[in-house]
Formats: structure tokens, sequence, C-alpha cells
């Protein structure tokens, strides 16, 4: 039985499975948003250039790895670490080849919540001791970014929670088959703030505000390189993972048995469907300014998230 | 003891924004710009003292040189000045070629900008789009003239090569696709949420301000000023060619993108008619090698802005004084004017939004170490 839990945790669905994902997630989201942008994307390296990924994650580890002077090195050298090991800790959580996750436990939905914003704090921290200009300012907007959705990704996890009773992400996606029904359907506005606030966690566009190419370089990664920067883009690809397996278990039902198809097809086909989604919203706006995106966080999205609230409380989409 | 108010913020010579090295001292109060110095001549090129040690003929290729963009702006106005000196009188079917030149490098080059700004401003599907098509207009420059980039079709006297009555043909099927293209383009700048929050009310540069801080082209068009070389003062084939000048009273980023995409619907339209209008004969006349004593001041409308070559000859083979003005560095007072008082986020689309092109307008500065003393070497 312990040989079996192993192999659960390093291989399948665990460590190694989530590796494959996130390449193949950053293929699947570079293919696509070079497609809507009549561009061809990766295309050299494997077929389709479906290895793309792999190969920039292994150049990144042989090339040089730069630590500037004037930066604080033991925060510096152990945040990418903490960037790829904050969402694979979290995905263990996820329920991917079943309708329970690895390690799923009641509360883990807060749990989520903590790392999402234990994450911007990394993101903060790897910019600040990198005491580079370009790093700190942002960092700061980065920092910026959180406290304006933080509240109304709050609010847009709860809502599935409390039409399922449970705060365990596991539960909540066992509610949803139990009711043959989707949050999508039962919150759909919901689901949208739900949307928004990943593309701003992800520092997707319109919200790349922290690492907006024109203004600051690459903003919080500036001064990263070689090992350092393989690690974030690696963090960053299981984060996208993250966002998608959230999106997917909370709003689409999550990994269902639908007749002979086992769970773990049917939770990628969802999943997928989320990356592309997100990478279609990527391609499609242009980048607000961080005052606008606070302002905009706070007017509009704070309301409609409590609108959804009051709702599910009315006994609406419960 | 008190804190300093202010934070100074360098910007450039090197820059993710900035495509070419120049560099902006701004003075923050918090997110806000109180104060801007500029610097420039980090590629001063020497090549006004290169004008006077070659022959007329040589200048024609350095003239060619003195920007990528905007090439044969450049080639026109020193054929033009020369011409002036020379005496020459350059055939009907010389001007109206230059002029279907001139347009094209115009569509290219404003086309190039409104990828840049979208760029910018973040949005990269629009850039990509933007410069997919451009390529359309790329092709046509090397199918009539052999260089995509540098196209070498003026010449001393008239044009290197004809255009066939083939290449009139491709050339207005190159132009119906690309205003099909222009006109979506308008309709995305126009409608686009997210573009629309980031340039609409961003840089303002009033009227009053634009003409008296000397701005050119379609900065001062989009500040709602009707000014336009090729209307006040035409030349080659303009005076013979009925064409609308743009202007936008917005005073902001979007109005400078809006004059500049509509400009090009005009161009596309100034290209149509100068080819249905083109007169037979001659394309070029023999120049003298010789320009007799004079002196000169030629005026184009470059993409960027009135363009100013100015020359003076000694009865040599070789010009005894040259003088470029670039649109850039006319445009550089009034976008300090405009710098003021944004948001530091604003500062690359603003910077973006006069359509810099430092190389071709940079002067030398020359710094006195111990007095602190600046000077402009302009040769």
């Amino acid at each position: 039985m312990l040989a079996y839990d192993l192999f659960q945790l390093i291989v399948f669905p665990g460590a190694l499975f989530l590796f494959c994902l996130a390449f193949l997630y950053e293929w699947v989201d570079r293919k696509f948003f070079a497609k809507v942008q009549n561009r061809y994307g990766p295309l050299y390296t494997g077929t389709l250039g479906l290895l793309q990924p792999v190969a920039d994650f292994l150049k990144l580890l042989y090339k040089e790895d730069l630590v500037p002077k004037a930066c604080d090195r033991n925060i510096f050298s152990s945040v990418p670490i903490v960037y790829v090991v904050l969402p694979l800790t979290t995905l263990f959580i996820i329920p991917i080849s079943g309708q329970t996750g690895l390690v799923a436990f009641n509360g883990d939905l807060i749990f989520v919540m903590f790392i999402f914003a234990l994450m911007t704090i990394t993101v903060f921290l790897a910019g600040w001791s990198s005491m580079s200009r370009f790093s700190i300012i942002g960092s700061v907007r980065s920092a910026l970014q959180m406290l304006s959705y933080e509240i109304p990704l709050g609010l847009a996890l709860i809502g599935p929670a409390i039409a399922a009773k449970s705060l365990s992400i596991s539960s909540i996606v066992q509610w949803q088959s139990a009711n043959a029904t989707w949050g999508l359907w039962l919150q759909p506005i919901g689901f949208g703030v739900f949307f928004i606030c990943m593309l701003a966690e992800l520092e997707l566009v319109p919200f790349d505000i922290p690492e907006a190419d024109t203004e600051i370089v690459a903003g919080w990664r500036t001064e990263f390189s070689g090992r350092k920067l393989a690690m974030f883009r690696l963090g960053r690809d299981l984060e996208i993972v993250l966002a998608s397996a959230l999106v997917t278990s909370l709003f689409l039902g999550g990994a269902q048995p639908l007749g002979l198809i086992p769970p773990v097809l049917v939770f990628l086909v969802k999943s997928l469907f989320v990356v592309i989604m997100l990478s279609f919203a990527r391609a499609l706006f242009a980048r607000f300014r961080i005052d606008q995106m606070i302002a905009g966080m706070w007017k509009y999205l704070l309301p409609i998230a409590i609108l959804q609230i009051i709702l599910i409380q009315l006994g609406l989409g419960v | 003891m008190g804190y300093a108010s202010t934070i100074k913020v360098p910007f450039g010579p090197q820059h993710p924004a900035l495509k070419e090295p120049e560099h902006f001292l701004f003075e923050c109060e918090g997110d806000i710009v109180v104060n801007v110095t500029p610097r420039i001549g980090y590629v001063h090129r020497g090549m006004e003292k290169a004008f006077e040690l070659g022959t007329y003929s040589h200048d024609m290729y350095l003239a060619e040189r003195v920007c990528g963009i905007c090439t044969s702006a450049h080639t026109t106005c020193y054929t033009q000045a020369v011409e002036e000196l020379m005496g020459v009188e350059i055939p009907a079917r010389a001007r109206y070629i230059r002029t279907i030149i001139a347009e094209l490098e115009r569509l290219q080059s404003h086309s190039l900008w409104v990828g840049i700004v979208a760029h910018e401003a973040g949005f990269d599907t629009l850039f990509m789009y933007v410069w997919r098509d451009r390529e359309v207009v790329m092709n046509l420059f090397e199918e009539l003239t052999g260089g995509r980039v540098l196209h070498a079709i003026n010449t001393l006297g008239g044009v290197r090569r004809d255009i066939s009555p083939d290449a009139v043909l491709k050339i207005k099927g190159g132009l119906d696709y690309f205003e099909k293209r222009t006109k979506e383009y308008l309709r995305v700048i126009k409608t686009e949420r997210t573009f629309l929050k980031r340039t609409s009310g961003v840089g303002l540069l009033k009227p009053d301000d634009a003409a008296s801080l000397n701005a050119v082209g379609p900065t001062l068009r989009g500040s709602g000023i009707r000014n336009d070389v090729r209307v006040d003062d035409p030349y080659i084939a303009y005076g013979e060619i009925p064409f609308n000048l743009i202007t936008s009273d917005g005073c902001d980023v979007l109005s400078r993108t809006v004059v500049r995409t509509e400009e090009m619907l005009e161009s596309i339209n100034i290209i149509r008619y100068a080819l249905d209008h083109m007169p037979a004969g001659e394309i070029r006349v023999r120049a003298p090698k010789n320009a007799p004593p004079g002196e000169v001041v030629s005026r184009v409308e470059a993409p960027r802005g009135e363009l100013m070559h100015y020359a003076r000859s000694n009865g040599t083979a070789k010009p005894e004084r040259y003088k470029v003005r670039a649109p850039t560095l006319a445009n550089i007072p009034s976008l300090c004017k405009t710098l003021m008082g944004v948001h530091v986020a604003d500062i690359p689309i603003i910077l973006a939004g006069i359509d810099p092109c430092f190389a071709c307008m940079d002067r030398m500065l020359i710094i006195g170490k111990k007095t602190n003393e600046k000077r402009y070497f302009t040769r």
C-alpha cells in the first residue's frame, strides 16, 4: 500500500505527471496564443514543437546563473524553489484522477486561498530581494495587484463552498456530480469573477502589469537568470495548471467519471478548455495601468462578487 | 533635515521602450512626473560633416541612410535641394514616381508606428497583425525599387526606375488589400476598450503649446492644428493631386494614432490618383557635376513631420555646408511638455507617441567637466 501511495505522489497523478502537464499546457498556451496572432508558435522541437517548453527549461538549467552583488542572497536563491513548491503542493489537493484529491482534507479551500496569497508574497520577495529598480517596481505592483483582487477571489471561491456546504474541494466536486450540475450554470457571475481574478493572479494580459515588458523590462523577474529563471518558468506553468484545475473543479464539475471515460481524461479536456480561454483572453486586450486596474477591481468586481453571494443567500444557484 | 520630495527616475539610454539610445531623466513625486530633462547625443554620426566631404552624387547615398524608415523622404529632400542649386527641372513622370514612393513609405512608416504603440500598450495581437500587413507594402517596395528598406529610387535629375503598367496593377492590388485591413484596424483602435483606456486622455498636448513649441507632423495635427508641408508648400507632384489634410482635436495619444491611421487611408487615395494620372515620358534628365554658388532650404513632409534640409554650395562638386533637421528634433520640446504630470506607467506610450527616430536627429553634446557648461555641437 505504501508503494502505491508513493507511486501516486511521485508519478501519477503526482509530481511527474504534473510537470508533464505543466509543459504541455505551456505549449498549448503558446501555440494557441500564436495562432490567434496569426503566427506559427513553437514549431521545430518535437512534433509541432511539443517539446519546446522542455527544451527551454533544459536550456535555462545549464545557462549561467548570475547573482547581483547588491541582492539579499538567502532570499534571492530560495524564492525560485518556493515558487515551484507552492503550486505543486496545492495541486495535490485537487482531485485529478478520481473524485478525491491525493491529500484532500476538510478546509482545503481555505488552504488554497492561503497559498495564492503566499505566492504573491513570494513574488514580492523575489523582486524586493534582487534590489534592482525594475524588480522593486514590479514587486510593488504585484503586491498592489494582490490587494485589489484578493477579496473578489475569496468571495468567488466561497460561492461553490456555500452551495455544497463544504470547505473541501473534493466534496464540492462530488456535490456537483451528485446533483448532476456544474458551478458554472448555478453561479455564472462567480465564474466570471473567478476567471478575471485568475488572470490577475497569473499576471496575464490585461493584468500583466507587474511584468510589463515595455515599461519595466521583466518586472520582478528581471534579475533572475539560469536555473532560477528556469524554476520561475516551471512555477508559472504549474500555476497555470493550478488555475485551470481550480476553475475545472469548482465550476466545471471537475474530474467526473463519464461512462467508460476515466475521470482523468474528463479533467484534462475541461482544464485544457480553461487554458485556451485564458490564452484567448490574453490575446484580446491591451494592458491596464496599475491605478486603473485597482480602481476597476474595487469599483466593479467586488460589488459583483458580493452580488453573487447575496444571490446564493437568497436561494438562487444552490 | 528634510526628505527630498521628488525621486529621480532615469529612463534610457538602454530601455525596453526605447528602440534607440536616448536618455530622459524624470523627477517624480510619487507616481507623477514633475520635471523632465532630455539628454540627447548618444548616436551622433557626424553625417553633416560627411556631407561636406562627398560630392553631390556621393551624398545621395548618405542622404539615403540618414533614416532607415523614412529613407525616401530624406532623398526627396536632398534631391530637391541640390536640383534647385543646380537649376535642374525634373521630368513630370519622375515627380509622380517620387510621390508614389513617398506615399508608400508613409504607409509602411505609419503602420510600423501603429504596431509599436499597440505593443507599448501591451496589445500584442494588434502589433502582430499590423506588422503582418505591413509586409504587403514592403514587398511592393522590393518589386518597384529592388530594396525593401533602402529604396534608392531618387537620383539627381529624376528617378532610377520606371513603374511599368504591370507594376501599376500590382500596386493597386496590394493597396486594395491594405485599405481593407487599415479600415479594420481603425475600427479596432477606435472601439477597443482597454486600448482606449491606455491612450485616450493620455499625453495631452494643448494646441497652443503644440504651436508655440514647434511640434511637427502628426503630433501637431493630433492637436488639431492644420499644418502639412504637402498642402502648405506643395512639392513634387502634391500640388496636382487632390487630398484631405487629416487632423484630430483630441490632443492625446489616441488622436495621434487616429491621425496616422486616417493618413494611411488618405495616402492610399493619393497613390491611386497618382497612378491613374501619371504622365508619360522621360524619368530622368542629366544633372551637372557642379552647383553654382548659392544656398537653399528644402522642406518635405516626412512620415514623422516636417523635414528640413539646408545646403550651401560654392561652385565646386561638393556642398560647402549641409544641414539636416529631422522631425524628431522639432518634437522633443513639446514631448517634454507633454510628459509633465503624467503617470510613470504612461511614459513609454507617450514617448512612442511622437514616433521618435533618435538616430536621425542626434546632436553632439559637449559637457565642460569643470564648469558643467553644456553646448550642442551640430556638425
